[in-house]
């Protein structure tokens, strides 16, 4: 089968989401936004298992 | 005793032929999925205590609790009138001033210039700083003329059963 760089490039797409949360994150603690960093933080976290999903569908899928 | 030939087994300038992975050289797709995986992972994580501390700040554990301390009675004090205190320490002189019947404020009267005591100019309306002529908004403590740049740190006051109270310092905010 063909492989496929679909997850791939999906988990680009997460990591790039990840970059602006944190920065977003970051950003807003200082700025005293308690309530939007902790939003950005349960983004981050959530991404993870997304990711991890991702690549488990790619690989079992294609290779 | 140890009997010693002082021969090397074999040539070799590889001190990691034992070890053996297929592909170990080989960044392929896979591998690159299994990596991006592991930085997602990383911002997880290290998201965990930006969270944590930002709940902290939320549930007001970040703010130092002070007890409140009794600045003077409010008949005692006129409209438009000062007094000086010392709050939350007996070494931190502060300013307490009735801008109306029911609205006080109070401020660290150290000038955020050099320190020197700010005090109440009642006929002009404004916080006077002596030294090198630094003056301050009365509703906020900021800076308004001279040297100074940074606000003067303000004082939370409760008026409780004819009295005023000082109850906590401002965060301060760069
Ligand atoms: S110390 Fe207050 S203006 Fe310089």
């Amino acid at each position: 089968m063909k492989r496929s760089y679909v997850p791939v490039i999906l988990l680009l797409a997460v990591l790039m989401l990840n970059i602006i949360f944190t920065q977003y994150m970051v950003h807003q603690y200082f700025y005293e936004h308690y309530t939007n960093t902790i939003i950005a933080a349960v983004i981050n976290v959530i991404l993870f298992p997304i990711a991890f999903l991702i690549y488990k569908k790619g690989v079992n899928v294609n290779d | 005793m140890a009997y010693k030939n002082n021969k090397i087994p074999f040539d070799e300038d590889n001190y990691t032929h034992n070890i053996n992975r297929n592909n170990e050289r080989k960044l392929d797709r896979r591998g690159f999925m299994k990596t991006l995986v592991g930085a997602a992972g990383v911002f997880a994580v290290s998201s965990l205590p930006w969270g944590a501390m930002a709940a902290k700040e939320l549930a007001g554990l970040g703010d130092k609790k002070y007890p409140k301390h009794k600045i003077t009675a409010v008949k005692s004090i006129a409209i438009g009138d000062a007094v000086d205190f010392a709050f939350p320490g007996e070494h931190d002189s502060a300013i307490l001033i009735r801008l109306s019947e029911n609205k006080y404020v109070a401020y660290q009267n150290a000038c955020t210039h050099l320190r020197c005591p700010v005090f109440w100019k009642k006929d002009e309306g404004e916080m006077l700083c002596p030294c090198h002529h630094g003056k301050f908004d009365v509703e906020t403590g900021a800076p308004i003329a001279g040297p100074p740049r940074r606000p003067l740190p303000e004082i939370h006051v409760k008026v409780e059963n004819g009295a005023v109270y000082a109850v906590g310092v401002k965060r301060y905010e760069a």
